[in-house]
Protein backbone atom coordinates (compact mmCIF):
# COMPACT_ATOMS: atom_id res chain seq x y z
CA UNK A 1 0.00 0.00 0.00
CA UNK A 2 1.19 3.64 -0.38
CA UNK A 3 2.00 6.01 2.10
CA UNK A 4 2.09 9.54 1.91
CA UNK A 5 3.89 11.81 4.71
CA UNK A 6 3.33 15.48 4.01
CA UNK A 7 3.86 17.69 7.00
CA UNK A 8 4.04 14.99 9.79
CA UNK A 9 0.59 13.37 8.56
CA UNK A 10 0.31 10.13 7.04
CA UNK A 11 -2.26 9.77 4.25
CA UNK A 12 -2.99 5.95 3.37
CA UNK A 13 -6.11 4.23 2.09
CA UNK A 14 -7.78 4.48 5.09
CA UNK A 15 -7.23 8.03 5.65
CA UNK A 16 -10.23 10.40 5.35
CA UNK A 17 -11.25 13.83 5.35
CA UNK A 18 -9.76 16.44 2.51
CA UNK A 19 -6.24 17.36 1.49
CA UNK A 20 -5.17 20.64 1.67
CA UNK A 21 -2.24 21.75 0.29
CA UNK A 22 -0.93 25.57 -0.31
CA UNK A 23 -2.12 26.79 -3.54
CA UNK A 24 0.30 29.01 -6.32
CA UNK A 25 1.86 31.99 -4.99
CA UNK A 26 2.42 30.48 -1.89
CA UNK A 27 -0.94 33.26 -0.24
CA UNK A 28 -3.67 30.63 0.25
CA UNK A 29 -4.13 27.08 0.18
CA UNK A 30 -5.88 24.61 -2.17
CA UNK A 31 -8.54 21.89 -1.46
CA UNK A 32 -6.79 19.29 -3.58
CA UNK A 33 -9.77 16.49 -2.91
CA UNK A 34 -12.10 18.92 -4.77
CA UNK A 35 -9.88 18.75 -7.75
CA UNK A 36 -9.87 14.86 -8.03
CA UNK A 37 -11.52 12.90 -11.10
CA UNK A 38 -13.99 11.36 -8.81
CA UNK A 39 -14.71 8.96 -11.98
CA UNK A 40 -12.97 7.88 -15.45
CA UNK A 41 -13.81 6.04 -18.38
CA UNK A 42 -12.41 5.24 -21.31
CA UNK A 43 -14.70 2.50 -23.29
CA UNK A 44 -15.41 1.54 -27.27
CA UNK A 45 -19.01 1.17 -28.80
CA UNK A 46 -17.16 -0.62 -32.00
CA UNK A 47 -17.65 -4.22 -32.56
CA UNK A 48 -18.30 -5.17 -29.18
CA UNK A 49 -18.33 -2.43 -26.68
CA UNK A 50 -15.72 -2.37 -23.85
CA UNK A 51 -14.12 -0.66 -21.07
CA UNK A 52 -10.17 -0.31 -21.70
CA UNK A 53 -9.79 1.19 -18.19
CA UNK A 54 -11.33 3.13 -15.41
CA UNK A 55 -11.52 4.22 -11.89
CA UNK A 56 -14.73 3.98 -9.92
CA UNK A 57 -17.08 2.47 -12.88
CA UNK A 58 -18.92 -0.92 -12.11
CA UNK A 59 -20.54 -1.15 -15.82
CA UNK A 60 -21.38 0.31 -19.03
CA UNK A 61 -24.47 -0.71 -20.95
CA UNK A 62 -25.13 -0.45 -24.38
CA UNK A 63 -28.29 0.88 -25.32
CA UNK A 64 -27.96 1.14 -28.96
CA UNK A 65 -25.75 2.62 -31.64
CA UNK A 66 -23.71 5.45 -30.26
CA UNK A 67 -25.64 5.34 -26.88
CA UNK A 68 -24.25 3.89 -23.50
CA UNK A 69 -26.36 4.21 -20.53
CA UNK A 70 -26.26 3.79 -17.66
CA UNK A 71 -22.74 3.77 -16.99
CA UNK A 72 -22.58 3.37 -13.60
CA UNK A 73 -20.66 4.65 -10.41
CA UNK A 74 -19.34 1.89 -7.90
CA UNK A 75 -18.99 4.53 -5.64
CA UNK A 76 -22.23 6.60 -5.85
CA UNK A 77 -22.00 10.60 -5.74
CA UNK A 78 -23.51 12.76 -3.05
CA UNK A 79 -26.05 14.61 -5.24
CA UNK A 80 -27.13 14.31 -9.33
CA UNK A 81 -25.21 18.04 -9.58
CA UNK A 82 -21.32 16.61 -10.15
CA UNK A 83 -20.11 18.09 -13.82
CA UNK A 84 -18.88 15.86 -16.33
CA UNK A 85 -17.06 16.27 -20.03
CA UNK A 86 -16.71 13.82 -22.24
CA UNK A 87 -14.68 12.93 -25.54
CA UNK A 88 -16.28 10.85 -28.71
CA UNK A 89 -14.57 10.40 -31.55
CA UNK A 90 -17.65 9.58 -33.88
CA UNK A 91 -15.55 7.96 -36.02
CA UNK A 92 -13.93 3.93 -36.17
CA UNK A 93 -10.63 4.87 -36.13
CA UNK A 94 -8.77 6.70 -33.10
CA UNK A 95 -6.39 8.90 -34.91
CA UNK A 96 -6.17 12.61 -33.43
CA UNK A 97 -7.00 13.65 -36.71
CA UNK A 98 -9.95 11.10 -37.67
CA UNK A 99 -12.83 12.80 -35.40
CA UNK A 100 -16.13 13.92 -36.64
CA UNK A 101 -16.54 17.25 -37.42
CA UNK A 102 -19.99 17.06 -37.18
CA UNK A 103 -20.37 15.42 -33.96
CA UNK A 104 -22.61 16.52 -31.08
CA UNK A 105 -21.90 14.14 -27.71
CA UNK A 106 -24.37 14.15 -25.04
CA UNK A 107 -23.09 13.69 -21.27
CA UNK A 108 -26.31 13.54 -18.94
CA UNK A 109 -29.46 11.97 -17.37
CA UNK A 110 -27.10 12.35 -13.97
CA UNK A 111 -28.42 10.74 -11.05
CA UNK A 112 -25.95 9.96 -8.21
CA UNK A 113 -25.76 6.38 -9.74
CA UNK A 114 -24.68 6.40 -12.74
CA UNK A 115 -24.77 9.04 -15.97
CA UNK A 116 -25.37 8.21 -19.85
CA UNK A 117 -23.20 9.18 -22.94
CA UNK A 118 -23.95 9.31 -26.60
CA UNK A 119 -22.03 10.62 -30.05
CA UNK A 120 -24.26 12.19 -32.40
CA UNK A 121 -23.69 13.01 -36.32
CA UNK A 122 -26.10 13.36 -38.77
CA UNK A 123 -27.61 9.91 -36.38
CA UNK A 124 -26.20 8.59 -33.75
CA UNK A 125 -22.83 7.04 -34.14
CA UNK A 126 -20.93 4.35 -32.61
CA UNK A 127 -17.30 5.26 -31.26
CA UNK A 128 -14.04 3.95 -30.98
CA UNK A 129 -12.89 6.21 -28.67
CA UNK A 130 -15.33 7.36 -25.91
CA UNK A 131 -13.55 9.55 -22.73
CA UNK A 132 -15.56 10.29 -19.79
CA UNK A 133 -14.40 12.20 -16.83
CA UNK A 134 -16.69 12.95 -13.72
CA UNK A 135 -15.89 15.44 -10.90
CA UNK A 136 -18.09 16.07 -7.98
CA UNK A 137 -18.75 14.91 -4.51
CA UNK A 138 -19.10 11.78 -3.42
CA UNK A 139 -21.48 9.94 -1.28
CA UNK B 1 -2.55 -13.45 -4.65
CA UNK B 2 -2.13 -9.76 -2.57
CA UNK B 3 -4.06 -9.69 0.79
CA UNK B 4 -6.88 -7.01 0.95
CA UNK B 5 -6.42 -4.82 3.83
CA UNK B 6 -8.65 -4.66 6.87
CA UNK B 7 -11.05 -1.89 4.38
CA UNK B 8 -13.97 -1.57 6.83
CA UNK B 9 -14.63 1.99 7.67
CA UNK B 10 -12.35 3.65 5.05
CA UNK B 11 -13.80 5.59 2.53
CA UNK B 12 -14.74 3.49 -0.31
CA UNK B 13 -13.17 5.54 -3.24
CA UNK B 14 -9.93 5.02 -1.26
CA UNK B 15 -10.28 1.54 -2.06
CA UNK B 16 -10.82 1.46 -4.99
CA UNK B 17 -8.17 3.85 -5.64
CA UNK B 18 -5.87 0.75 -3.80
CA UNK B 19 -7.28 -1.82 -5.98
CA UNK B 20 -6.32 0.03 -9.14
CA UNK B 21 -3.16 0.08 -7.95
CA UNK B 22 -2.79 -3.40 -6.64
CA UNK B 23 -5.51 -5.80 -8.96
CA UNK B 24 -4.76 -7.03 -12.21
CA UNK B 25 -7.95 -5.72 -14.22
CA UNK B 26 -10.19 -8.89 -14.98
CA UNK B 27 -11.83 -8.69 -18.31
CA UNK B 28 -14.91 -10.90 -17.96
CA UNK B 29 -16.47 -13.29 -20.85
CA UNK B 30 -19.55 -12.65 -19.88
CA UNK B 31 -22.24 -9.59 -20.39
CA UNK B 32 -26.18 -9.12 -20.05
CA UNK B 33 -28.66 -8.73 -22.48
CA UNK B 34 -32.00 -7.19 -21.58
CA UNK B 35 -35.33 -5.72 -22.37
CA UNK B 36 -37.34 -3.21 -20.16
CA UNK B 37 -39.33 -1.81 -23.28
CA UNK B 38 -41.12 -3.83 -26.25
CA UNK B 39 -40.46 -0.81 -28.22
CA UNK B 40 -36.73 -0.79 -27.86
CA UNK B 41 -34.15 -2.83 -29.32
CA UNK B 42 -32.39 -5.56 -26.77
CA UNK B 43 -29.35 -3.22 -24.16
CA UNK B 44 -26.10 -5.20 -23.33
CA UNK B 45 -24.49 -4.64 -20.13
CA UNK B 46 -20.46 -4.98 -19.73
CA UNK B 47 -18.89 -5.59 -16.49
CA UNK B 48 -16.18 -3.39 -15.86
CA UNK B 49 -12.55 -5.06 -15.39
CA UNK B 50 -11.71 -3.02 -12.26
CA UNK B 51 -15.16 -3.86 -10.71
CA UNK B 52 -14.59 -7.24 -11.31
CA UNK B 53 -11.06 -7.75 -9.75
CA UNK B 54 -12.31 -6.34 -7.04
CA UNK B 55 -15.19 -8.32 -6.79
CA UNK B 56 -13.26 -11.36 -7.07
CA UNK B 57 -10.25 -10.11 -4.60
CA UNK B 58 -13.29 -9.57 -1.83
CA UNK B 59 -12.98 -7.03 1.23
CA UNK B 60 -13.76 -4.06 -1.01
CA UNK B 61 -17.07 -3.73 -1.86
CA UNK B 62 -20.38 -2.84 0.36
CA UNK B 63 -23.01 -5.52 -0.12
CA UNK B 64 -25.94 -4.47 -2.88
CA UNK B 65 -28.58 -3.83 -0.67
CA UNK B 66 -26.46 -0.65 0.39
CA UNK B 67 -27.20 0.50 -3.51
CA UNK B 68 -30.80 -0.51 -3.06
CA UNK B 69 -30.70 1.83 -0.09
CA UNK B 70 -29.27 4.88 -1.91
CA UNK B 71 -31.46 4.12 -4.89
CA UNK B 72 -34.66 4.48 -2.40
CA UNK B 73 -33.30 7.64 -0.69
CA UNK B 74 -32.59 9.16 -4.15
CA UNK B 75 -35.96 8.56 -5.00
CA UNK B 76 -37.39 10.19 -1.98
CA UNK B 77 -39.23 13.36 -3.58
CA UNK B 78 -37.39 15.81 -0.36
CA UNK B 79 -33.46 14.29 -1.80
CA UNK B 80 -30.81 17.05 -2.08
CA UNK B 81 -27.47 14.71 -1.40
CA UNK B 82 -27.05 11.44 0.19
CA UNK B 83 -26.35 11.34 3.92
CA UNK B 84 -25.77 7.83 4.57
CA UNK B 85 -22.58 7.47 2.34
CA UNK B 86 -20.81 6.41 5.14
CA UNK B 87 -23.16 4.47 6.92
CA UNK B 88 -24.02 2.36 3.75
CA UNK B 89 -20.88 1.96 1.64
CA UNK B 90 -17.87 3.26 3.45
CA UNK B 91 -18.77 1.41 7.46
CA UNK B 92 -20.94 -1.59 6.38
CA UNK B 93 -18.86 -4.56 6.08
CA UNK B 94 -16.84 -5.24 2.83
CA UNK B 95 -18.31 -8.75 1.03
CA UNK B 96 -15.65 -11.63 0.72
CA UNK B 97 -14.34 -12.72 -2.87
CA UNK B 98 -17.13 -13.84 -5.32
CA UNK B 99 -16.63 -16.26 -7.87
CA UNK B 100 -17.32 -14.52 -11.67
CA UNK B 101 -20.83 -15.83 -11.25
CA UNK B 102 -21.49 -14.56 -8.32
CA UNK B 103 -20.03 -11.02 -9.15
CA UNK B 104 -22.28 -10.86 -12.23
CA UNK B 105 -25.33 -11.58 -10.36
CA UNK B 106 -24.04 -8.69 -7.88
CA UNK B 107 -23.87 -6.38 -11.19
CA UNK B 108 -27.49 -7.19 -11.92
CA UNK B 109 -28.91 -6.41 -8.91
CA UNK B 110 -27.10 -3.64 -8.50
CA UNK B 111 -27.03 -1.82 -12.24
CA UNK B 112 -30.12 -3.16 -14.04
CA UNK B 113 -33.81 -2.13 -13.76
CA UNK B 114 -34.94 -4.17 -10.59
CA UNK B 115 -38.21 -4.40 -13.01
CA UNK B 116 -36.25 -6.87 -15.46
CA UNK B 117 -34.28 -8.70 -12.73
CA UNK B 118 -36.78 -9.42 -10.02
CA UNK B 119 -39.09 -10.97 -13.30
CA UNK B 120 -36.51 -12.15 -15.45
CA UNK B 121 -38.02 -15.48 -16.18
CA UNK B 122 -42.11 -14.48 -16.07
CA UNK B 123 -44.04 -13.69 -18.85
CA UNK B 124 -43.56 -15.62 -22.93
CA UNK B 125 -40.10 -15.12 -22.76
CA UNK B 126 -37.23 -14.02 -20.96
CA UNK B 127 -36.36 -10.50 -20.81
CA UNK B 128 -32.74 -10.91 -19.36
CA UNK B 129 -30.10 -13.62 -20.25
CA UNK B 130 -26.37 -13.91 -19.14
CA UNK B 131 -24.03 -14.82 -22.16
CA UNK B 132 -20.76 -14.87 -23.31
CA UNK B 133 -19.70 -11.69 -25.70
CA UNK B 134 -18.66 -14.56 -28.61
CA UNK B 135 -22.49 -15.09 -28.48
CA UNK B 136 -23.16 -11.06 -28.98
CA UNK B 137 -23.50 -10.76 -33.18
CA UNK B 138 -20.41 -10.33 -34.53
CA UNK B 139 -21.11 -6.38 -35.93
CA UNK B 140 -22.88 -3.55 -35.05
CA UNK B 141 -25.16 -3.98 -38.27
CA UNK B 142 -28.77 -3.52 -37.17
CA UNK B 143 -27.61 -2.81 -33.98
CA UNK B 144 -31.03 -1.01 -33.10
CA UNK B 145 -33.19 -4.07 -34.19
CA UNK B 146 -31.40 -6.50 -31.71
CA UNK B 147 -33.49 -8.26 -29.85
CA UNK B 148 -33.54 -11.62 -27.29
CA UNK B 149 -34.52 -14.79 -29.27
CA UNK B 150 -38.16 -15.56 -28.14
CA UNK B 151 -36.96 -18.88 -28.82
CA UNK B 152 -34.57 -18.90 -26.23
CA UNK B 153 -35.09 -21.80 -23.81
CA UNK B 154 -34.67 -21.00 -20.23
CA UNK B 155 -32.25 -23.06 -18.10
CA UNK B 156 -33.31 -23.69 -14.53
Amino acid sequence: MSVLELNGRIFDASTTGTLTLTGEGGAATTDVTQGLAKAWIDHTQITTSAIRDSLNISSITDVATGKTFPIAFTNNMSSSSYAGSLYASANTSDGYTTFNNQLAGGLGSKTTASFGHSGYSTGFVDSIRNDDIIQGDLA
Amino acid sequence: MIETPEFQGTHLWNRLSWAKENLEMYRSEYCVVYEDSMDECAKVLHPDPNWMACALQGGILPPVSSYWELKKDEAKPDFVKHTRGPELLHNMKPIGPMTEEEAIEYLIMKDVPESVWREWDKGNQPKMVICKKEQLPPTREWRNAWKIDPELKVAA
